[in-house]
């Protein structure tokens, strides 16, 4: 039995009377892809600040690499490679020269790694100074940086916000590299559709507080469809079917939310309505909470 | 040229400036009346202000640093001495600053993009820092001009003073605004505002002591040409509003040129791959402060060359015992007198240093840094190494250049002029510390340590001036420092100073391990 590479035990963050962290709980294992998911402001950042001793625990138990973050940063950091959110460049250094730079702060040697192939995939510009790149360009120059070398542990807050679909692609691509060598990485993001073909679990922190979390499969529940649909007929009876949320119907436009076990049974009943347009969109995770936070209020009345 | 939607930004602008711009006119208007006000008690009488005021036009090396007296017969242009030029200058700094602040940080920041996609027009930012650096040097000419008048100064002559220095501000904000367009990096921009406004100094040193048609080249040469509390030339203050608009017109025309957060001078491309030597906290500080490092060099030993050349004249005044102790209430000898107002400017390049970590910190690249094998230990000593050592290279540099130009000007023996300038390291080494110190409390506090040098720089001046007491003239580390070389080395002192650097050092290191970064 390994220990976790990533463990926090009912942390606490204030920021004045502010408590950002309100005794979350992290666990990320030896070798999974653990997408750690929450909306805007629910504390995601502040966690990974926390995990790499940037910012001082209030209380709480936290462990990172099998050592303590705020005593030993900079030993621990060498086996771990890290991508903020909103990544910032030294406006005079070249792109190039960051990504050696910060290879070279880790303890790797940039000639030895994989940045030349990284730069040629990520299709980045290396002699361009940090003042000219576009924000998915600053991305770009901090991700490779840190897949170029092959760190034990990567932490990545947000990487895919400015990318495009093409590079949101090699990115996966690169993550599925590194999890195939070993690597374990956690995953930030406020979107679940965006990462739940790359992790293995998930924590869901809303308001500095874990809303859920386990395996994708244990969490069927969150992988409800939002159905938005134009019918000729009659509007289809879809409120009895259990499983199906949220029903609305404004004129010939019906809109619900479907758990997978009954989509089928949904699309049969509006193709049988006639139904001239369809569109099916994952819910954000602001609706999956709405729902969590009803169903758990109905279950208790 | 479209200025849509400048009234919004210069509302913008005053209010982001509520606290600097006040605080700027502020000192300055106050060393102004304190000026004018203290002068009367100095001299007893009108015979002994004129013996004076005609020493210091004896002295080629007083007259380098602040002008000279051009009519001695007047009380006003005597009270005025260091003001009419030297505090001038530091006004300009301010303006420049302000005007700076609104132009080119703000594109470098990318917040002029979220401005230009509103309906404001391209230059409206432009106007908008042109405006209001118009309403402000229009407040200070007049709050100078009431401030002399009440320091008892006759009140012809106080508002052509304040109209010189309202136009000077002008002029610097218009060096300002040209500046801004040249480059897309604020700092070089910077840079290239504080060259231009050295040349203009050091043309009017240049005039002032040798061919007078060199000083009217320089809008700081006019500041004296004005005589303004002598026989007034008027319109000779038309001079400066026009300068300034041509300068303006001049960034106008520039901006038209060019896109938004580009520069003139094109950006070369980079290298493609870094320097092996570019791996850590101090490779990286000194990397990314290597230009400005090397412009402050040049312009630290230019400056200690001409004021190098300049002093021997001195030497000719040594034997009158009255002119020798009229110099000394100036501000010591020459050599003393330059020193402890470069030691101050100079002080600058370790804020300079530091506040540029805070901002590494605010933008998040500490972040990044520190998410590496980068300690928290080497991120801060590289900041306060750079600045500190930087800070005392730039002093003996200085102190070389010093003794270059006296060598050169065959000046009588050879002055310990190098000992002179480090003896100033240790009070700026207090002052860098507590630059550091802020940095440690944190990345907001940073915005002091562009307050402490100027703090400590009136302090004592105001100090000589209204004759504070001791206790509170000695809380500038400045004051301490022995003025050579006319008095002599002190251990003591030194040691002093330096062990409170340490301290201070040591406290800010101990706080910097312990806080929240970010």
């Amino acid at each position: 039995m390994t220990s976790p590479l990533i463990e926090v035990r009912g942390l606490v963050k204030a920021f004045g009377r502010f408590r950002a962290l309100d005794g979350l709980d992290l666990v990320v294992e030896p070798g999974e892809v653990h997408g750690f998911l929450g909306p805007n402001g629910a504390g995601k950042s502040t966690t990974i600040r926390v995990l790499l001793g940037l910012l001082r625990k209030d209380a709480g138990e936290v462990r990172l690499l099998g050592g303590d973050p705020w005593a030993d940063a900079a030993g621990l950091h060498r086996r771990l490679a890290y991508v903020p959110g909103d990544v910032s460049l030294w406006p005079n250094l070249s792109g190039g020269e960051i990504v050696d730079l910060l290879i070279r702060m880790r303890g790797a040697d940039p000639a030895a790694s994989r940045r030349e192939e990284l730069i040629e995939r990520f299709s980045l510009d290396p002699t361009k100074r940090g003042r000219a790149y576009s924000k998915g360009n600053r991305q770009k120059v901090a991700l490779v940086a840190a897949l170029a070398t092959d760190p034990d542990l990567l932490i990545l807050d947000e990487p895919t916000s400015g990318l495009d679909p093409l590079m949101e692609q090699v990115f996966n691509d690169c993550v599925a590299e590194q999890t195939a060598r070993g690597a374990t990485v956690l995953l930030s993001s406020h979107i679940l559709s965006e990462v739940e073909r790359l992790v293995d679990r998930v924590t869901i922190i809303r308001e500095g507080r874990v809303v859920e979390s386990g395996s994708l499969g244990s969490l069927r529940h969150l992988h409800r469809t939002k159905v938005v649909a134009t019918v000729t007929g009659p509007p289809p009876e879809l409120t009895g079917i259990d499983g199906v949320h949220d029903v609305a119907v404004a004129g010939d436009q019906v809109s619900c939310s479907v758990e997978p076990d009954v989509l089928p049974r949904v699309l049969r009943a509006l193709t049988d309505a006639g139904v001239t347009a369809l569109t099916s969109t994952p819910p954000s995770l602001e609706e999956l909470f709405l729902d969590a936070y009803r169903d758990r209020a109905g279950a208790r009345r | 040229m479209s200025a849509t939607g400048w009234t919004l930004l210069l509302r913008l602008g005053l209010r982001r400036d509520r606290v600097l711009a006040p605080a700027g006119i502020g000192v300055l208007v106050l060393m102004s009346i304190a000026s004018a006000a203290a002068t009367p008690s100095l001299y007893d009488g009108p015979a002994e202000r004129i013996h004076a005021a005609e020493a210091i036009n004896a002295s080629p090396a007083i007259v380098a640093l602040y002008g000279p007296i051009l009519d001695v017969t007047s009380e006003g242009e005597l009270a005025m001495t260091k003001m009419t030029v030297l505090y001038a200058v530091f006004a300009a700094v301010l303006f420049v600053a302000v005007v700076r602040r609104h132009t080119r940080v703000e594109e470098e920041t990318g917040r002029t993009e979220l401005i230009g996609g509103t309906a404001v027009g391209r230059d409206a930012p432009l106007v908008a820092a042109g405006v209001e650096a118009l309403l402000l040097a229009g407040v200070l000419g007049v709050l100078t001009a009431l401030g002399n008048v009440i320091g008892g100064l006759d009140a012809g002559g106080s508002v052509a003073f304040g109209l010189l220095w309202g136009g000077s501000a002008l002029v610097a904000a218009g060096i300002g605004l040209l500046t801004a367009q040249l480059s897309a990096s604020a700092r070089t921009c910077a840079g290239f505002a504080a060259g231009a406004i050295g040349v203009l100094f050091v043309l009017r040193a240049v005039g002032d002591t040798g061919p007078q048609w060199v000083s009217w080249l320089s809008p700081l040469g006019w500041n004296t040409q004005v005589r303004a509390y002598g026989d007034t030339r008027w319109w000779l203050l038309l001079a400066y509003p026009l300068l300034a608009l041509a300068l303006a017109g001049g960034a106008v025309l520039l901006r038209s040129r060019r896109d938004l957060g580009a520069g003139l001078l094109a950006t070369r491309p980079g290298p493609a791959t870094g320097s092996p030597r570019l791996a850590d906290a101090f490779s990286l500080a000194v990397k990314v402060h290597a230009t400005t490092l090397l412009l402050w060099s040049v312009a630290a030993a230019a400056l200690g060359v001409v004021f190098g050349m300049i002093a021997p004249g001195v030497g000719d005044l040594l034997d009158n015992a009255t002119a020798q102790s009229i110099i000394d209430e100036l501000g010591g000898a020459l050599v003393s007198a330059i020193l402890s107002i470069v030691a101050v400017v100079l002080t600058y390049f370790a804020a300079t240093v530091v506040g540029h970590t805070a901002r590494d910190e605010t933008d998040g690249r500490v972040e990044i840094v520190l998410a590496t094998g980068v300690s928290r230990t080497r991120w801060f000593a590289a900041t306060a190494v750079l600045a500190l050592a930087g800070t005392a290279w730039l002093l003996v540099v200085t102190g070389v250049g010093l003794w270059v130009g006296y060598v050169a000007a065959d000046g009588p023996g050879i002055g310990n002029l190098v000992t002179a300038a480090l003896a100033w390291v240790p009070a700026a080494w207090v002052v860098g510390a507590l630059a550091a110190l802020c940095l440690a409390l944190g990345a907001r506090w940073a915005a002091l340590v562009w307050v402490w040098p100027a703090a400590f720089l009136t302090l004592s001046l105001l100090g000589d001036l209204l004759d504070l007491p001791g206790w509170l003239t000695g809380l500038s580390p400045y004051a301490h420092v022995p003025l050579l070389p006319a008095a002599s080395w002190d251990w003591g002192s030194a040691g002093g100073l330096t062990a409170v650097a340490v301290v201070l050092l040591g406290v800010a290191w101990w706080r910097f391990r312990a806080r929240d970064i970010g």
